[in-house]
């Protein structure tokens, strides 16, 4: 998949597919008024894959999965699934199920029929209905509550009747609109869990939208990263982020962001304002060097010195925040060590850490040899 | 302290002094102005004040019943002879016997102020009816019938909208001369109405046959006169002094006495109507009053009734002024007077009105014939002047309330369990019943209170201020409609299945109209939105009288907007007010038109409110739009609209407004609904309040089931 991470940003990573049958979306467009939101995207979903698609507010990636879900009409591009073309066929035609971020539970009925109402409309026998409404309430804890109204659920209660509304419908494809972000963060973390599981169990595709990093990471067969409009990157979750393919993406996922720092090619070193690195990759001139905060250490010598001006103690380790003549730099210290604020500190790099980006940060030159 | 004193003092000397005389009156304009320097006048000549109140016309009667007996009313007022017996039963006015000098007014005025041989009030002017007639479309006035029906003949060509004469001849004050021309009477000699005669079926079919033979237009109304006589589409006018304010100087015309009946040899004779000034029985200065009085009838107060008042004086005397021998419509009418005759000033006349309104329109609508129009009203006399029912027994009615009032409390304090101290159990009672006591005194004067004298009242049959207690006899004269069949109008049953279906079919309508226009103003892309938003609430917005009386005039069935639209596709003019169907309809579509914007607003919020989320899912969910609004849109709309359902039955059940002023209960009171029933045998029909009582409480026991019933519907969350 290496082939993959050197694509430039917004263009398909075609190469990655790993089946034919599934969804593939095609230069889609969409615009509000005159604000574009959705600026071309092309992305293929193979079956039974867990797609998460991830951005910051305002990328496009809610957009994009209406788009897919029939909700929302696109100026230009293509739907596919399984080849056949279902862009303008209605959400209700194109077997799909979608959870919405406010769930949408119908109030005015029951747990119960909230389940049963996708299916009655498709004229199940009875039987199955009932059958399947107790399937999915067994698989969702929800037995209970079935005959309880949405309001009388709590938050994750409600979650997992909106998940059951599209489990019990059996669609060929799974959406998710930012599902967990009403929940607060013991039950996020369950949840997630549950989601993980349900994918296992059920080995359909799910296509699922967050700005959440930690739900991108966990849940994902692969992730997809939008930012304004556009595909960043597309990939397994490990090797987005060991290999981001621009700065976006390397400063979007990771927690504390990765550091960056303007610097020029000098020889056999990188040279930056009051920092020089030995140099690794074969970018010359100028560039724009990444480092995360997990692989730098605070200590007794090092190329970047500076004053500390914030903590963050964990326990076992924790973070420092140093503003060194570089620019402000996030380095990680041994829990022991006694690191305080208006301390004079210095910051080695553990090893051979340097990601190196052009000088706008859109395309990346090298990449360290991952620990994988 | 001191200022107290002073107080007294002040009090006490301005008690001494003479109270200002109250002039109450329902005069407007010139009228209004004449009466005003007539008074400054007596003011400068005698020294005694006088306090002037305008009171508006419909309110008058009942507020000088109402304030004279408490001494909160005038000294003198101004009123047409027609309710001086009713006055002289409450004992509000003082007689004048001995005071009035005979021989100074013309004999008729002086006859209209008798009652049981004793003389009330000073006359002031006269009203009756003359022929107007525009003198450039006729020549001759017409003296006789035959005349006048050579001269229709000539004048009229209805292609044109061109009419030889014009009147309201719906209404029975206009038909009276017709009915005397004819040689009928209203009354026996006993004083007990005649109504099924000879010479009324005549005179109806006369006045058929002038509608027939399009000589004047169907469905008249005094603004519609108006506009044909200034047009010149009305060669000739019959109407009082009241017409001449309403024709335009560019129009010439003459003002003569009405025709001889060429059949009979008798003239058509109008009515008499005296305006009288009257002086209340219970005023503390009678010698000042009465000279009050008497100066407003005499001399210079007459010659400014004549100008700038423009009204005909009285007075013989005026007729020798200069000024009002210049004059050619006072002297035109003062000959119209001497052939006028008074109108009667008995309780059988105020009967009378109904049930010959009734058949006239029965007629000219063509529903009735006019040999058997004299029978319906007749019949429909005695329906409406029921016989005093049998007086009652109170006590064991007494005994019930009470009983029930205290089953009723014993069974509160059962239900409350085991009794425990009030101090007790609320120990600052006493502060929050002070709280309370505001509310409570409110509520008790504003509704617990008019609601038991309303329930009451229902109890009792009145008959000019006398009130007998009778029991259920006006509840079971109603619930068996005694009197008249059951699929009669008049009948409580066939009002109540009107008034159901009523309600039922405008309701369904309002919420229908309304949820389609809020679904179709929810879409916010929707382009001038809040335009037709605006536009669409305007109905409401007016005053529902207004759009009433708008929709009567568009119904008309020669001049209305709506045929008028109808022929131009070609579709024969809908007679709207003659048919029970149309009639209805014409209601429901005014109603209809005033009650579709509350629903829309109501249905517009509610629609706000569901979250669009919700449509989404149930997209994918699979629900075509139809489905969604099935399974979304109207449960979710249920809470927010039943409410308003319940609510707006309530009011069209009691919407009198439009009954009343669109089609007026026609044809024959068929579209009247419980309300408007009410209202009639409350002031239309012999002040029956105890019938009328009788009716509200029934309506409220119906609307008190449909509430119950309703809040059975809404299910157990609502109860």
């Amino acid at each position: 998949m290496k082939e993959g991470a050197k694509e430039p940003p917004g263009v398909t990573a075609s190469s990655t597919l790993r089946a034919v049958s599934g969804l593939r979306l095609v230069g889609i467009r969409k615009s509000y008024g005159d604000n574009p939101v959705v600026k071309g995207v092309d992305l293929e979903v193979a079956s039974g894959e867990f797609l998460v698609m991830v951005g910051p507010s305002g990328c496009g990636k809610t957009t994009l999965l209406r788009v897919i879900a029939g909700l929302e009409q696109v100026d230009s591009g293509q739907v596919l699934v399984d080849g056949k073309d279902m862009t303008s066929v209605p959400p209700r035609d194109r077997d799909v199920g979608m959870v919405f971020q406010s769930y949408a539970l119908y109030p005015h009925m029951t747990v119960r029929e909230n389940l049963a109402f996708g299916l009655e409309l498709r004229k199940l026998p009875r039987a199955d209905i009932e059958a399947r409404v107790a399937e999915a309430a067994r698989m969702l804890e929800l037995a209970p509550l079935l005959e309880r109204k949405p309001k009388a659920l709590s938050g994750g209660q409600r979650q997992r009747v909106a998940m059951g509304r599209v489990i019990v419908r059996r669609p060929q494809l799974f959406l998710f609109d930012e599902p967990l972000s009403n929940l607060d963060t013991a039950l996020r973390v369950q949840m997630r869990g549950e989601l993980a599981r349900l994918h296992r169990q059920l080995g359909v595709t799910m296509i699922y939208v967050t700005h959440d990093q930690v739900e991108a990471m966990t849940l994902a067969t692969r992730v997809a990263v939008f930012n304004k409009g556009i595909l960043q990157q597309l990939g397994a979750p490990l090797e987005l982020y060991h290999r981001p393919a621009n700065t976006f993406v390397a400063t979007f996922l990771g927690s504390p962001s990765m550091n960056l720092f303007d610097a020029r090619r000098d020889g056999a070193t990188f040279v930056g304002t009051g920092f020089s690195l030995s140099a690794t990759g074969d970018a010359t001139g100028d560039v724009k060097l990444g480092l995360r905060p997990q692989d730098l250490l605070v200590s007794s010598d090092g190329p970047f010195s500076g004053e500390v001006e914030a903590v963050e103690r964990l326990g076992f380790d924790g973070y420092a925040f140093v503003k060194t003549a570089a620019g402000p730099l996030t380095a990680r210290f041994d829990g022991t060590l006694p690191v305080d604020v208006g301390q004079n500190v210095k910051v080695k790099p553990s090893g051979d850490v340097l990601h190196v980006f052009s000088p706008d940060g859109a395309k990346a030159h090298h990449h360290p040899e991952a620990r994988r | 302290m001191k200022q107290w004193a002073w107080l007294t003092i002040l009090l006490s000397v301005s008690a001494l002094a003479e109270k200002p005389l109250k002039l109450w009156h329902a005069y407007r304009g010139g009228e209004e102005r004449a009466i005003e320097l007539a008074v400054k006048k007596f003011t400068a000549e005698t020294g005694t004040q006088v306090e002037l109140l305008s009171v508006p016309y419909d309110a008058f009667s009942s507020k000088l019943t109402s304030a004279i007996p408490h001494d909160a009313g005038p000294d003198v007022f101004i009123f047409a002879h027609e309710r001086l017996r009713q006055f002289h039963r409450l004992k509000v006015v003082a007689t004048t016997t001995t005071r009035v000098d005979r021989t100074k007014y013309f004999p008729s005025t002086v006859d209209a102020l008798e009652v049981d041989g004793e003389l009330y009030g000073y006359p002031l002017s006269l009203k009756t009816l003359a022929l107007f007639v525009n003198t450039s479309l006729v020549t001759n006035a017409p003296t006789t019938t035959d005349e006048l029906l050579a001269e229709l003949a000539r004048t009229t060509d209805a292609t044109q909208y061109r009419y030889g004469l014009a009147y309201a001849a719906g209404d029975f004050y206009l038909h009276a001369p017709f009915v005397f021309g004819f040689g009928a009477k209203l009354f026996d000699e006993s004083g007990r109405a005649t109504l099924n005669t000879p010479g009324m079926a005549k005179s109806f079919g006369f006045v058929k046959s002038l509608q027939d033979r399009g000589f004047m237009p169907k469905e008249v109304s005094g603004a519609l006169v108006k506009s044909l006589f200034n047009e010149g589409r009305a060669a000739m006018v019959i109407s009082g002094p009241w017409f001449t304010g309403e024709i335009e100087k560019s129009v010439a015309y003459r003002i003569v006495p009405l025709p001889i009946v060429s059949e009979t040899g008798l003239p058509l004779t109008p009515w008499l109507g005296v305006e009288a000034a009257l002086v209340s029985s219970r005023t503390e200065q009678p010698e000042q009053a009465h000279a009050l009085a008497k100066y407003l009838s005499l001399g210079e107060a007459t010659a400014l009734r004549v100008d700038p008042g423009g009204q005909i004086p009285a007075e013989i005397a005026a007729y020798e002024r200069p000024e009002v021998q210049q004059d050619p419509i006072i002297s035109a009418f003062r000959d119209v007077a001497t052939r006028a005759a008074p109108t009667p000033n008995t309780l059988e006349m105020a009967r009378v009105w109904e049930p010959m309104k009734l058949a006239l329109r029965g007629v000219l609508q063509g529903d009735v014939l006019p040999d058997q129009a004299g029978a319906l009203a007749e019949r429909r006399f005695r329906a409406l002047n029921r016989e005093r029912p049998a007086d009652a027994n109170p006590l064991p009615f007494v005994l019930v309330a009470l009983l029930a009032v205290a089953g009723l409390a014993v069974w509160q304090w059962r239900r409350r369990g085991p009794a425990q101290a009030f101090a007790k159990r609320y120990p600052e009672a006493s502060r929050g019943l002070a709280y309370v006591a505001p509310a409570a005194i409110g509520i008790g004067v504003l509704v617990v209170i008019p609601f038991a004298v309303g329930i009451s009242l229902a109890f009792f049959h009145h008959d000019a201020g006398d009130y007998s207690f009778v029991g259920l006899a006006n509840f079971v004269d109603i619930l068996t409609s005694k009197g008249y069949r059951i699929t009669e109008p008049l009948s409580f049953w066939f009002t109540l299945a009107v008034t159901v279906a009523w309600t039922f079919i405008n309701v369904v309508l309002h919420v229908s109209i309304g949820l389609f226009l809020a679904i179709l103003l929810k879409d916010p892309l929707l382009k001038l939105r809040g335009f037709y938003r605006v536009v669409l609430i305007i109905p409401w917005a007016v005053p529902n009288y207004i759009t009433a009386l708008m929709w009567k005039g568009m119904f008309h069935q020669q001049f209305g907007a709506i045929n008028g639209l109808l022929a131009a596709f070609g579709i024969e003019p809908v007679s709207w007010f003659t048919h029970f169907s149309t009639s209805f309809a014409a209601n429901v579509i005014t109603n209809t038109w005033l009650g579709f914007p509350f629903m829309m607003v109501v249905s517009l919020g509610a629609l706000q409110s569901i979250p669009q989320d919700l449509y989404e899912a149930a997209e994918v969910d699979g629900a075509s739009k139809w489905v969604q609004f099935r399974r979304i849109t109207l449960p979710l709309l249920k809470p927010a609209l039943l409410p308003s359902v319940i609510l707006g039955s309530v009011w069209t059940f009691n919407m009198f407004n439009i009954i009343y002023l669109v089609s007026g209960g026609e044809p024959g009171g068929a579209t009247d609904i419980l309300v408007s029933e009410a209202y009639r045998w409350a002031f239309q029909r012999n002040e029956q309040y105890g019938f009328a009582a009788a009716y509200s409480v029934l309506i409220f026991f119906v609307l008190l089931a449909w509430t119950r019933i309703t809040r059975r519907l809404s299910g157990p969350e609502a109860a």
